[in-house]
């Protein structure tokens, strides 16, 4: 095991390339650039190659296309460039491409401000592409630790499941330095929870099955399959069709092969549920850290707080929501995003409420007088410029 | 059907869905030819297309491996595909006028830069006409289309003496030749050429619409009318550039590049 003290970026970085990943494009932009920096020293290091991109979009595209031909490849990036993968992160849902995106959040809206975290970007993970018609698979790390752990798992995921699979960070994650320790060996690998799945190529004809299967190869071309591939409506061989009974069929599976096991996917830490409290805080990142905080603090003074530290935020962990309590999310975003997905899932009539900031963390303090607050039947309210609750 | 075809195309894919009449189906006879004299069989090339007539009616209509991009960024996806295969496996690109002269400039020029080895066949048929028939930058100044029902006025790449292949030819391409789709020749032997380009080719082939182009800009759909207006628009073509071999392909410069810094070396590719 190798100990070291480094930053999300570079636990990132070293994940990908315990993956497997020889392939990574991408464009400068903060605070993701040093992904592509240490990949850039990294790759070749190992035979692998770094593709400085002329935009985001084609640094994803590049991407899609080494994974057609056999390479595991990954980009990353922050919000301005994040929007600009929409057009190849659709390609590679359709297509059924494994993948694996990185979007470190800044503060927005659009370029907004470079070097302070925010988690605009909830919502965009999940509906990056257009045009509807699929699941996908989001994690997001709360520690530098943890984006190591998550990159490798990210790139299992991919494969398994035939499609991209984006690491949601924050600024903090991705520029923050802790303590990363590191497996020199197969065996700590094994040891630390980390699979490495080999990319296959489907030996066709039926590249695209009409099932939720997973585990299915992906499409390779160069194989001498005759594989098509495209964004294009594709019946079983891959051909392009308008009738609306292979749509059927491809967004179903689109949907299905990740919601039929989301099992697999599903990761979250709870803290302090076992005694049924009365309020849940959920946070996911780095905010997510001080919520930790909050719960011990919230306990020490008597009151029945418990946590959700979501991992896995899309397919969106539904079950968790289920308790009979009042729940309060704390978001780096003004607007509040997690805490509509929580409303949706805890069903009419739950009480579900939102703290948010933006640009900083929230203080322990403030989240433990809200949760109090809640608690004794008051409400939160917007105070000025300072705080958005609700 | 015929011999050619019945080798290198799926039955299901040919004459496929291109409009009676459409030169398109000339200009992938013309590809089939080429790879024929070269002697290329399915495993030896994989077939990108696009979006548009050109893209959308060429898609996997190659038997052995085809895929398809989104609009103006397959030129992407093929760098990223030509990192993965061996150098002696072939990529095709059959893309339309829009695809690589408008929404996709950026990309084309970015692997005209690298000197990816890609073969781009740029079937160009005056316009948007998948979508019905409007002007693009290679259609002729003043011409009638569904979007400029007084005549263009905007400045093309058709105009003023501009040429959008020398910005191609600028940006760092190894061999680019012109054609109209009447010139059978001359297209095979370019298609021939630019396929043993190692980098970047591209052959720039004019092919007739008469469906939309014809009946807008020229006032008929007649096949004989459209056939002679081209030949006679664009009777000076043939090879316009040819720097074969002058500049390293992109992915030489890379093996030796990871060659060097596993070495030790700065890696430097030169």
């Amino acid at each position: 095991m190798r100990r070291t003290f480094d930053t999300g970026n570079a636990a990132i970085t070293e994940g990908a390339i315990l993956a497997g990943c020889r392939v990574f494009a991408g464009y400068p932009i903060t605070p993701a650039t040093e992904i592509a920096e240490n990949m850039s020293r990294r790759l070749p290091q190992v035979g692998g190659t770094y593709v400085q991109a002329e935009d985001e979009c084609a640094a994803l595209h590049v991407c899609n296309g080494a994974a057609l031909g056999g390479l595991k490849a990954m980009t990353a990036t922050s919000g301005p460039g994040f929007i600009l993968l929409s057009d190849p992160f659709g390609w590679a849902i359709s297509a059924e491409i494994p993948v694996v995106i990185v979007d470190a959040q800044r503060v927005g809206p659009v370029s907004g401000i470079t070097g302070a975290p925010g988690q605009g970007e909830f919502y965009l993970s999940r509906y990056l592409a257009h045009g509807g018609n699929y699941e996908t698979i989001v994690l997001a790390p709360s520690s530098v630790q943890e984006a190591f752990r998550l990159t490798v798992r990210a790139f299992e995921l991919a494969e398994r499941f035939r499609t991209p699979v984006t690491l949601l960070a924050d600024q903090m994650v991705t520029d923050g330095w802790e303590g990363l320790e590191l497996p020199e060996t197969a065996e700590e690998a094994r040891a630390m929870g980390l699979r490495v799945v080999e990319r296959r190529a489907h030996p066709g004809p039926d590249f695209y099955p009409a099932t939720d299967a997973i585990d299915v190869p992906p499409v390779v071309l160069g194989r001498g399959t005759g594989a098509a591939c495209s964004d294009w409506t594709p019946d079983e061989r891959g051909l392009d069709t308008e009738a609306v009974e292979a749509q059927h069929r491809h967004a179903h599976r689109l949907i299905h092969k990740i919601r039929s096991h989301r099992e697999l996917i599903a990761e979250h830490e709870a803290l302090a549920l076992d005694d049924s409290p009365d309020l849940i805080l959920v946070a996911y990142g780095t905010p997510a850290r001080v919520m930790k905080s909050a719960v011990a603090a919230a306990r020490a003074r008597g009151l029945r707080v418990g946590g959700l530290r979501l991992v896995s935020l899309w397919p969106f962990p539904d079950a968790l929501f289920s308790r009979p309590a009042r729940y309060l999310t704390v978001e780096l975003n003004w607007d509040g995003q997690l805490v509509r997905e929580v409303r949706r899932a805890a069903g009419a009539g739950a009480k579900v409420h939102f703290l948010g900031r933006c640009g900083e963390l929230p203080s322990v303090t403030e989240i433990v007088e809200a949760a109090e607050l809640l608690l004794g039947g008051g409400t939160l309210r917007r105070r000025g410029w300072d705080a958005e609750a609700w | 059907m015929d011999p050619l075809a019945e080798r290198y195309l799926r039955p299901e894919k040919w004459p496929g869905t291109a409009c009676p009449g459409c030169g398109l189906r000339l200009l992938v006879r013309e590809i089939l030819e080429s790879l024929d004299g070269l002697g290329l069989g399915l495993d030896d090339l994989v077939w990108g297309t696009a979006i548009g007539c050109t893209g959308r009616q060429t898609f996997a209509a190659w038997r052995g491996d085809a895929f398809a991009g989104t609009h103006g960024r397959v030129y992407a996806l093929a760098t990223g595909l030509r990192l993965a295969l061996p150098p002696e496996k072939r990529i095709l690109l059959t893309v339309g006028d829009g695809d690589a002269f408008t929404i996709g400039l950026p990309h084309l020029l970015a692997a005209a830069r690298r000197n990816v080895d890609l073969t781009v066949v740029v079937g160009d048929n005056l316009g948007y006409q998948s979508t019905g028939g409007q002007f693009g930058v290679t259609t002729p100044p003043g011409s009638r289309t569904d979007s400029s029902p007084y005549g263009t006025w905007e400045p093309s790449w058709a105009d003023e003496g501009l040429d959008v292949l020398g910005i191609v030819r600028e940006a760092g391409a190894a061999f680019l030749a012109r054609h109209t789709i009447y010139d059978r020749a001359g297209v095979v032997e370019s298609v021939k050429a630019a396929l043993c380009t190692r980098g970047f080719s591209l052959v720039h082939v004019y092919y007739p619409c008469h469906v939309h182009f014809g009946a807008q800009a020229l006032g008929s759909d007649d096949l004989g009318l459209i056939a002679r207006w081209m030949r006679q628009q664009y009777g000076a073509t043939g090879v316009l550039y040819d720097a074969r071999g002058r500049r390293a392909e992109f992915t030489e410069r890379l093996r030796r590049h990871v060659a060097a810094v596993q070495g030790g070396g700065s890696g430097h590719g030169g």
